[in-house]
């Protein structure tokens, strides 16, 4: 931000970095299939904060309905729920990875078209490794990078370890967040 | 708010002016002042952590107030600041930190009982806006000059007098000196409480933003300052400095006239926010 924008005080909320780096994500899946050991759940979330305006309930309703409508030709179902921070799930469930990537560029693409771009939170892909635990790759719309987010197993414990190994291992296919303070967990993940 | 940075300038340029004409005793005390301003900004973020009693917490010891503030930097894509907690009953917050990197945000054990947690989201971003918009290095910045003047009426006498015992007609200059030391100092106090309730209304409008939701904010607001005036004041001795920072300044529950508050009056912030939310619903 500029040094006027300091003096002023003043600074719109940053919008999503418009690219279509999400869909490096439909490539480093295969990687990750093969040579990691890191299967798909079949299911991916985007998050949220609804506002409570007529508008933008009104753009939530019609991007559900179009992305129900095109799960009934792909396969894809959708779950909504609302996190105890007030944020929305939006999260789809199909076993081709690919109908999850377009799915969830559906899903931004229209709230973006009505204008509400900054309200998005991140995109959740879930992942399970060999042992059945679960590993999410977190998409930050802002800045337009993934990161991994493994949780360890007790209270907001996190494997850092394998994030960081992770990280080496698909740094080639993915746009990684290079600030590891901005590996942001999201406990809870309802998927 | 320009108009109030061009007229702090002024001010300052014209103590400038005036220190320069008295001579070496003045630029003794602007070396001394200017040493203090930076001791101002690079520590003071932990001595009044430590003067609030406030602690550093980790996320496993306050996983919700950690998870909050996480989503709301995401938001307003900033790197996540230290998170402290305050012991203490009375509701409130504040930011600390010259730059987002090295920023810490604080939130009393009171306010995040009084708050649901959409109203303590509403809190939280707008001390994050205040990060973002480093308000602490430009208040700190502003109010040099106000210092240093400060510094030059309180002890003006022992640079001034020292080398004239006896013999006054040498020192004419640092009677002027003393003199514009007085008015920038209270005219720049004016101006600085001025600056500081505009940036209460961008860190309102900013957290408004990052949220989506002025309403919440507006309501903590409302409970945070019926909380204040019931609470008493006297333990607050050493949280004088730190007012310009709260969220609520503790001092509010007082009649104060609006030129010497740091905050904007509780009615303005919150029909501000309404308008926001007006906005927001199309109607306005």
């Amino acid at each position: 931000m500029g040094f006027f924008d300091v003096l002023r005080g003043k600074r719109q909320l940053k919008k999503p970095v418009p690219t279509d780096r999400l869909f490096a994500m439909s490539t480093a899946q295969v990687t990750m299939e093969l040579e990691l050991e890191l299967k798909s759940d079949g299911k991916a979330g985007i998050v949220f904060q609804p506002l409570a305006t007529a508008d933008f309930e009104g753009i939530v309703r019609d991007m559900e309905e179009v992305v129900r409508g095109a799960g009934s030709d792909t396969g894809t179902t959708i779950e909504i729920t609302d996190d105890d921070f007030g944020y929305r799930w939006m999260v789809l469930v199909d076993p081709d990875f690919e109908d999850l990537v377009v799915g969830l560029n559906a899903v931004s693409t229209a709230l973006e078209a009505g204008g509400y771009g900054d309200r998005i939170l991140c995109a959740v892909f879930a992942f399970r490794d060999s042992a059945g635990k679960p590993v999410y790759w977190i998409y930050n719309y802002k800045r337009g990078a993934f990161y991994p987010f493994v949780p360890a197993g007790g209270a907001q414990q996190r494997d850092n370890e394998r994030e960081l190994r992770l990280k080496a291992q698909i740094a080639a296919e993915l746009p990684i967040e290079a600030e590891l303070e901005r590996w942001f967990p999201l406990w809870g993940i309802p998927i | 708010m320009t108009v109030t940075m061009f007229l702090l300038g002024l001010l300052y340029v014209g103590l400038v002016v005036a220190l320069l004409g008295s001579g070496v005793n003045g630029a003794t005390v602007a070396i001394i002042a200017g040493g203090l301003a930076l001791v101002n900004v690079f520590a003071s973020d932990k001595l009044a952590l430590a003067a609030m009693g406030a602690r550093v917490v980790t996320p496993q010891q306050a996983p919700q107030l950690h998870a909050m503030i996480e989503r709301l930097c995401v938001q307003a894509d900033l790197p996540k600041p230290k998170v402290a907690v305050a012991q203490t009953a009375m509701p409130n917050a504040f930011a600390l930190g010259r730059s987002p990197k090295s920023a810490t945000v604080c939130a009393t054990t009171g306010i995040m009982e009084l708050l649901s947690p959409a109203e303590l989201e509403g809190v939280l971003a707008h001390e994050l806006t205040h990060v973002q918009n480093r308000d602490v290095l430009v208040m700190t910045l502003a109010g040099f000059f106000a210092t240093l003047a400060a510094y030059i009426v309180q002890f003006g006498f022992f640079f001034g007098g020292g080398s004239s015992y006896g013999d006054d007609d040498e020192n004419p200059s640092f009677l002027v000196l003393f003199l514009v030391s007085l008015a920038v100092y209270v005219i720049s106090f004016f101006l600085m409480q001025a600056l500081s309730r505009y940036r209460e209304f961008s860190a309102d409008r900013g957290a408004a933003l990052i949220t989506g939701r002025p309403s919440a904010l507006a309501s903590a607001l409302v409970k945070i300052s019926g909380g204040m005036q019931r609470i008493p004041q006297s333990d607050l001795r050493a949280a004088g400095r730190l007012q310009a920072f709260y969220i609520f300044p503790p001092g509010a529950g007082k009649a104060i006239g609006g030129l010497f508050s740091t905050h904007p009056p509780m009615e303005k912030r919150i029909a501000a926010l309404q308008r926001l939310e007006a906005q927001l619903q199309g109607t306005a």
